[in-house]
C-alpha cells in the first residue's frame, strides 16, 4: 500500500542538523496493522505525519497505491489524503463548538457528500459506536473514552484505507484503552488497514508487526 | 456546507460574546455612519435631478471682466430670451425668463400670507414640468393667472378647491389661480417656488421692458436644450450675443450651466467653474470611507488576537480534510453574518438618528426605505465590508500549518503582531487628524464669526417694503413710528447691511483707467441710516440734512478708495452713467456686509428716497423694549399698508446666515469625528483585553516578584502610548498640509496654530487612557496566584 524509500527529515539548530527521520525505509502492505513503538522524540509522530502528508520531509521517496507523493504537489497530496486516510489523536481534537454528530459529519461536509447520505452514514457511525444518544452532546460534556471513540468514527465515516492513529489511548485509562484497541483489531480484521504509534507493549501486541524506531530510524522489525 | 457555515457562526458569536459584542458594536457605529453619510451624499448628487430630462435643462451665464477681474453670474438681462428663441430656436425645447425668487405679500379675502415664488415666461413649465394637482399647466399664458404650489395653496385656501379664485399680490395686482401644482422637490433649487405667476403681469407693472436694456441683468433666463444638442455647442454658439448687442460689455460672454452641475459646482473664478459643494461631498466620502475602514480594522484586529484560540480549530479541520478555500469560505460566511446583522443594527441606529441629521445640515431628508439604489448600495456595502474585513484575517488564519497548531507550537510574536501595530497606528493617525480637522474648522469659523463688522447689529430690525405707499409716505411713516420711546431710530436702505448683493458699474472719476470695467457694491440709504448702523466715519463726514446738496453725495468704503487709487477722495466727483455726477463727502471704514469668509469689496453708499428702498430699518431702545417697538412697528406699517403682510427680521440673525453653511459642515465634520473616535476606542478596548489576557500569566509572575499596581498598568498602556505617539508623528504633518489647503480659500483667516496639535494630542492621550484603564487595572489589580495556577 506505501513505500517509504530512504526517506530523510531534518532540521536546522544552531548551524547542527538535526535528524528527525534517519534513512527510513518502510513498506506497508494492504491489511496490516502496524505498531511503531519507541521513546519519546525518536519520531513516532514525524513518521506519522509524513505519512499522512501533513508533513513535508527533506529526502526520499514516497509512494502511496503506486501514486509518487514526492513528486505531487500539495493540492494533489491534500487530495489523496482527504480520500484515503482517517487521522485519529492522543488529544481526540474534537472541534469544540461542535456537537458530536457534527463532528462526525463534518469531514463529509469537505468531500461535498449530499445530505442524505452524510444522515445515513453518520447515523451507522453512531449507531456502530453506541453513542446514539450522545449525538447532540458537545465534546466537554463526554468523557476521555468517549470523545476518542468519537475521533475514530470521525476518522472512519470516510471509509479510509488507512488509519494513522497517533498514541490513540496516551489519555485513557487501561480499560478504556483496551476497548479502543479491540475496535482497533476488529476494525482491522474488516479490512481497514491501520498505523499506530505507541508506547505501550500491550496495544502494540494488537498489531499484526511491530516497528521500533530510535532517532529517526528503524532499529527493529 | 453554507448552512453549516452561518450555523457554525452564530454558535461561535454565542460563546464570544464579548468578542461579538465588540465587533458588532463598532461595525454597526461605523456602518450606519456610512449609511447616514451615504444618504446626505445621495441627497447631494442628485440636487435637480428629480425634473424629467434633467440633463437638458440649464441656465444661461455670463462671464464679465470688471476691473481685470473676470465674475461669472446667472443674472441675465430680459432681452436675452428672445433673442434665444428667435434666432437660435433650433437649439432649444423652451427658453424661460424668470425672476429670482422672492418673498411677496398674497392675500385672498382676509387671509394674508408671504409667499416664495417667481415670476417666470410660460415656458418654464415645459422647463420644469411640475406635476399638476388641479387647473391648467397653460394658465401662465394669461397675464392674470398664477400657479400656485400644494403647500401655499393650503396655507392659503386651507381645503377649499382654490382653481378660478382671485388673490392679491404685493397689495395691488390681481389674479385668478389657474392651477396647483405638487412642491418642487426638496432637493432642487426650485423648492423654494410656491408660486409661479406670469412675467407680463410684472413686467407691464413695472414696465421692464420701457426701462431696462441689456446692461440690466436683473433676471435669470432657463433653458431647455433641443434632443440631440451638446450643451458646450450651443454655448460656442451663444457666447458673443451680449455683446454683438450691448457695447458697454464687449467682453461679456454668455455660455450654459447645465441644472445637473448647479448645485455641486457652483464657483467659478476667472471665468473657470472651480467645482463647489462638491468638494464637501468629497470631504465626507472620504470621511465615509475612513470611517468604514476604522471599523474593518477592528474586525481584523479582534480576529487575528482571536486567532490563538481557533488555531486548534484550523488544525483539526485540515486533517479532517479541509482546504484552505473551504477554510476562507468559513470565514468570509461569519463575517458576512457579522456585517448583515451590524447593517441591520446600523439601519437602526440610521434610522433613528435621522432628525439629528437633518438638524445639523439643515434638510429634511427621508430613510430611502423603499428605493432601489440604497438597497443595492446596501448589499454592496455588507460585501465589501466583510470582504475588506475578513480577506487578511481569513487569509492568515487559513495559512496555519496544522501540525504545528495542534502541537501548540504556533509562535505568537509573528506577522501578524505587526500587522496589528500597524493597523492601530493607521486608526489612531485617522482619529487624531479628524480632531485636529474639527479644530482647525471650529477655530476658523469662530474667528470669522468674532470678525469686527465695523458696525451695530443689535436690536436693529428690518422691515420689508410691499407696497410704495410706505415709500411715498415715509417721512409720515417715520415719526409715527419713532412716536414710540421704545424706538429710538428709523431709516430706509435698499439692501439690509448684513446682506448687501446689488452691484452697479458705469462709474467714472477722474484718473480712472479708461479700459476698466469698474463694479461696487451700492447702498442706498435715507438719513439717519449711518447713524443708525453706527458706521465709522475715517474721513469727511456722514450725509447730514443741513446739507441740501447731500442729494447729490455719496460715501464710499475704504477699499473704493484704493480701488478707484484716490489719494484724496473726500470732495472728489464721481459720475455715475446717467444717474449724475456725484460728490464723495466722506470715506466709510470697511465694513462686513456680507459672508465674513470673503474679503470687503469697493462699495458706495448713496442718499435715496426713492422707489429702491426695499426695507425700513428700525433701531430699538433696549432689549427689554423689544416687544414693544414691534407691536408698534406692525401697528405703523399697518396703517400706512392696510393690504401688506407685516414681517421683520433681526440684523444680527440674517447676518448669521451668511456662515450657516460652514458651521454646518463643522458639526457635521466634528460628529462624524466623534464616530471615528468611538470607534477606534472600541478597537482598542477589544486589544487590550486580548493582550491582557495573553499577557495574563506574566502578569502574574510579575506580581508575585513585587510589581506595583501602577507599574504593571505602565507596562499594559506602554505599548499602546508607543503606537499613539507614532501615530500622531505621523497625523501631525498631513494635519498641517491639509488645514493649510483648506484656509488657502479663505480671504480672513485663521493661521494653522500650535495649539490645535496640542489640544489634539492631549484630547486623545486622554480618551484612549481612559479606553485602556478598564482592561489594565484590572488586569494589574487581579490575583496573581489565580493567573498562575491556571496553568
Amino acid at each position: 500500500m506505501l513505500t517509504l524509500d530512504h526517506i530523510y527529515k531534518w532540521v536546522n539548530n544552531g548551524g547542527r542538523r538535526v535528524f528527525l527521520l534517519n534513512d527510513l525505509n518502510l513498506k506497508v502492505e494492504q491489511g496490516e496493522f502496524l505498531s511503531i513503538m519507541g521513546p519519546s522524540g525518536s519520531g513516532k509522530s514525524t513518521l506519522l505525519n509524513v505519512i499522512a502528508m501533513l508533513d513535508e520531509f527533506d529526502e526520499g521517496e514516497y509512494y502511496f497505491d503506486g501514486e509518487a507523493i514526492h513528486e505531487l504537489k500539495p493540492k494533489k497530496r491534500t487530495a489523496i489524503f482527504n480520500e484515503n486516510i482517517g487521522f485519529i489523536f492522543q488529544a481526540y481534537h474534537l472541534l469544540d463548538d461542535l456537537t458530536v454528530y457534527e463532528n462526525i459529519e463534518t469531514p463529509l461536509l469537505y468531500k461535498k457528500v449530499n445530505r442524505s447520505e452524510r444522515q445515513s452514514r453518520v447515523a451507522d457511525m453512531l449507531d456502530r459506536f453506541n453513542i446514539v444518544g450522545k449525538k447532540d452532546l458537545f465534546p466537554h460534556q463526554l468523557s476521555g473514552g468517549q470523545q476518542q471513540l468519537v475521533g475514530i468514527a470521525r476518522a472512519l465515516i470516510i471509509n479510509p484505507k488507512l488509519i494513522l492513529a497517533d498514541e490513540p489511548t496516551g489519555n485513557l485509562n487501561s480499560k478504556q484503552s483496551e476497548e479502543i484497541m479491540e475496535l482497533f483489531a476488529e476494525l482491522n480484521k474488516e479490512g481497514t488497514t491501520i498505523i499506530q504509534a505507541t508506547h505501550s507493549e500491550s496495544n502494540a501486541a494488537y498489531g499484526t508487526r511491530t516497528i521500533h524506531l530510535l532517532d529517526g530510524s528503524i532499529v527493529k522489525n | 456546507m453554507f448552512t453549516n457555515h452561518i450555523k457554525l457562526g452564530l454558535r461561535k458569536f454565542k460563546k464570544n460574546t464579548g468578542f461579538f459584542f465588540l465587533n458588532i458594536t463598532g461595525l454597526s457605529i461605523g456602518l450606519a455612519a456610512v449609511i447616514s453619510i451615504g444618504i446626505w451624499i445621495y441627497d447631494e448628487v442628485s440636487f435637480n435631478k428629480m425634473f424629467p430630462d434633467h440633463e437638458r435643462i440649464a441656465r444661461v451665464m455670463q462671464t464679465q471682466t470688471f476691473a481685470g477681474q473676470k465674475q461669472t453670474k446667472e443674472n441675465q438681462p430680459l432681452q436675452l430670451a428672445p433673442v434665444l428663441r428667435d434666432e437660435y430656436g433650433s437649439f432649444f425645447e423652451a427658453v424661460a425668463t424668470s425672476t429670482f425668487g422672492t418673498d411677496i405679500p398674497v392675500k385672498f379675502g382676509e387671509t394674508k400670507v408671504i409667499g416664495h415664488g417667481s415670476f417666470a415666461e410660460a415656458s418654464i413649465i415645459q422647463i420644469l414640468k411640475p406635476d399638476l394637482l388641479s387647473g391648467s399647466k397653460d394658465a401662465l399664458n394669461d397675464p392674470s393667472s398664477i400657479l400656485l404650489s400644494e403647500s401655499l395653496a393650503k396655507s392659503i385656501f386651507g381645503d377649499e378647491n382654490p382653481v378660478g379664485k382671485q388673490i392679491k399680490l404685493m397689495s395691488s395686482l390681481e389674479v385668478l389661480v389657474g392651477g396647483v401644482y405638487k412642491d418642487l422637490p426638496d432637493n432642487s433649487d426650485f423648492q423654494s417656488w410656491k408660486f409661479i405667476a406670469p412675467w407680463r403681469l410684472l413686467a407691464e407693472n413695472q414696465q421692464y421692458e420701457e426701462r431696462l436694456g441689456w446692461g440690466n441683468s436683473w433676471f435669470q433666463t432657463f433653458v431647455k436644450t433641443a434632443e440631440g444638442t451638446s450643451m458646450a455647442r450651443i454655448s460656442d454658439q451663444i457666447k458673443n450675443i451680449k455683446r454683438e448687442r450691448y457695447e458697454d460689455h464687449d467682453e461679456a460672454e454668455m455660455f450654459l450651466f447645465p441644472a445637473d452641475k448647479w448645485h455641486l459646482y457652483s464657483e467659478f473664478e476667472n471665468g473657470e467653474n472651480v467645482g463647489g459643494a462638491i468638494e464637501y461631498v468629497r470631504i465626507f466620502a472620504i470621511i465615509g470611507l475612513f470611517i468604514l475602514l476604522l471599523a474593518c480594522i477592528n474586525f481584523i484586529n479582534l480576529s487575528t488576537a482571536h486567532a490563538m484560540k481557533r488555531a486548534k480549530e484550523i488544525g483539526i479541520r485540515k486533517t479532517l480534510g479541509s482546504g484552505r478555500k473551504q477554510l476562507i469560505q468559513q470565514f468570509f460566511t461569519e463575517s458576512i453574518l457579522l456585517v448583515l446583522l451590524s447593517f441591520v443594527i446600523a439601519i437602526g441606529i440610521s434610522f433613528l438618528t435621522l432628525p439629528f441629521l437633518n438638524e445639523i445640515t439643515g434638510k429634511s431628508l427621508q430613510f430611502p426605505w423603499l428605493e432601489l439604489w440604497f438597497w443595492i448600495s446596501g448589499i454592496l456595502l455588507v460585501f465589501i465590508t466583510g470582504i475588506l474585513a475578513s480577506a487578511y484575517p481569513a487569509a492568515y488564519l487559513s495559512g496555519f500549518n496544522p501540525i504545528e497548531t495542534l502541537k501548540g507550537k504556533l509562535k505568537t510574536r509573528d506577522g501578524s503582531g505587526a500587522m496589528r501595530k500597524g493597523l492601530v497606528v493607521f486608526q489612531f493617525s485617522i482619529s487624531i487628524l479628524l480632531i485636529i480637522g474639527t479644530l482647525v474648522v471650529t477655530n476658523q469659523i469662530n474667528f470669522v464669526k468674532d470678525r469686527p463688522v465695523n458696525y451695530d447689529q443689535e436690536l436693529l430690525v428690518s422691515i420689508p417694503i410691499n407696497s410704495s405707499k410706505v415709500i411715498k409716505n415715509f417721512q409720515g411713516l417715520r415719526q409715527q413710528l419713532l412716536a414710540s420711546p421704545a424706538i429710538s431710530n428709523v431709516a430706509a436702505s435698499d439692501v439690509k447691511i448684513s446682506n448687501t448683493q446689488i452691484t452697479n458699474g458705469g462709474f467714472n472719476w477722474k484718473g480712472k483707467d479708461p479700459n476698466m470695467n469698474d463694479s461696487f457694491y451700492t447702498l442706498r440709504a435715507t438719513y439717519d441710516f449711518g447713524k443708525m448702523v453706527n458706521w465709522n466715519i475715517v474721513e469727511g463726514r456722514d450725509f447730514s440734512r443741513e446739507f441740501r446738496s447731500d442729494s447729490t453725495a455719496i460715501l464710499i468704503n475704504e477699499t473704493a478708495v484704493e480701488y478707484m487709487g484716490l489719494d484724496n477722495p473726500v470732495g472728489e466727483y464721481v459720475q455715475w452713467g446717467n444717474n449724475g455726477n456725484f460728490k464723495i463727502i466722506g470715506v466709510v471704514k470697511d465694513m462686513v456686509t456680507r459672508s465674513p469668509f470673503d474679503p470687503v469689496d469697493p462699495a458706495i453708499f448713496v442718499l435715496h428716497y426713492g422707489g429702491f428702498l426695499n426695507f425700513v430699518n428700525i433701531e430699538i431702545s433696549s432689549a427689554g423694549q423689544l416687544e414693544t417697538a414691534i407691536t408698534h412697528a406692525q401697528k405703523t406699517f399697518t396703517s400706512f399698508d392696510p393690504e401688506g403682510v407685516f414681517s421683520y427680521s433681526f440684523m444680527d440673525e440674517d447676518y448669521k446666515k451668511n456662515f450657516v453653511a460652514e458651521m454646518r459642515t463643522a458639526k457635521l465634520i466634528g460628529t462624524f469625528s466623534g464616530f471615528a473616535i468611538l470607534i477606534s476606542c472600541l478597537g482598542v478596548l477589544g486589544l487590550s483585553i486580548y493582550m491582557a489576557e495573553q499577557r495574563r500569566k506574566e502578569i502574574g509572575v510579575r506580581k508575585v516578584l513585587g510589581a506595583s499596581v501602577f507599574s504593571i498598568w505602565q507596562l499594559l498602556t506602554g505599548q499602546f502610548m508607543i503606537l499613539l505617539l507614532a501615530a500622531f508623528v505621523l497625523a501631525a504633518p498631513v494635519s498641517y498640509f491639509l488645514a493649510k489647503e483648506w484656509l488657502h480659500k479663505f480671504a480672513y483667516k485663521t493661521s494653522f496654530e500650535p495649539w490645535i496639535l496640542l489640544i489634539a494630542a492631549g484630547l486623545i492621550l486622554m480618551i484612549m487612557l481612559f479606553t485602556l484603564s478598564y482592561q489594565t487595572l484590572k488586569s494589574a489589580m487581579s490575583n496573581p496566584i489565580k493567573a498562575i495556577r491556571t496553568e
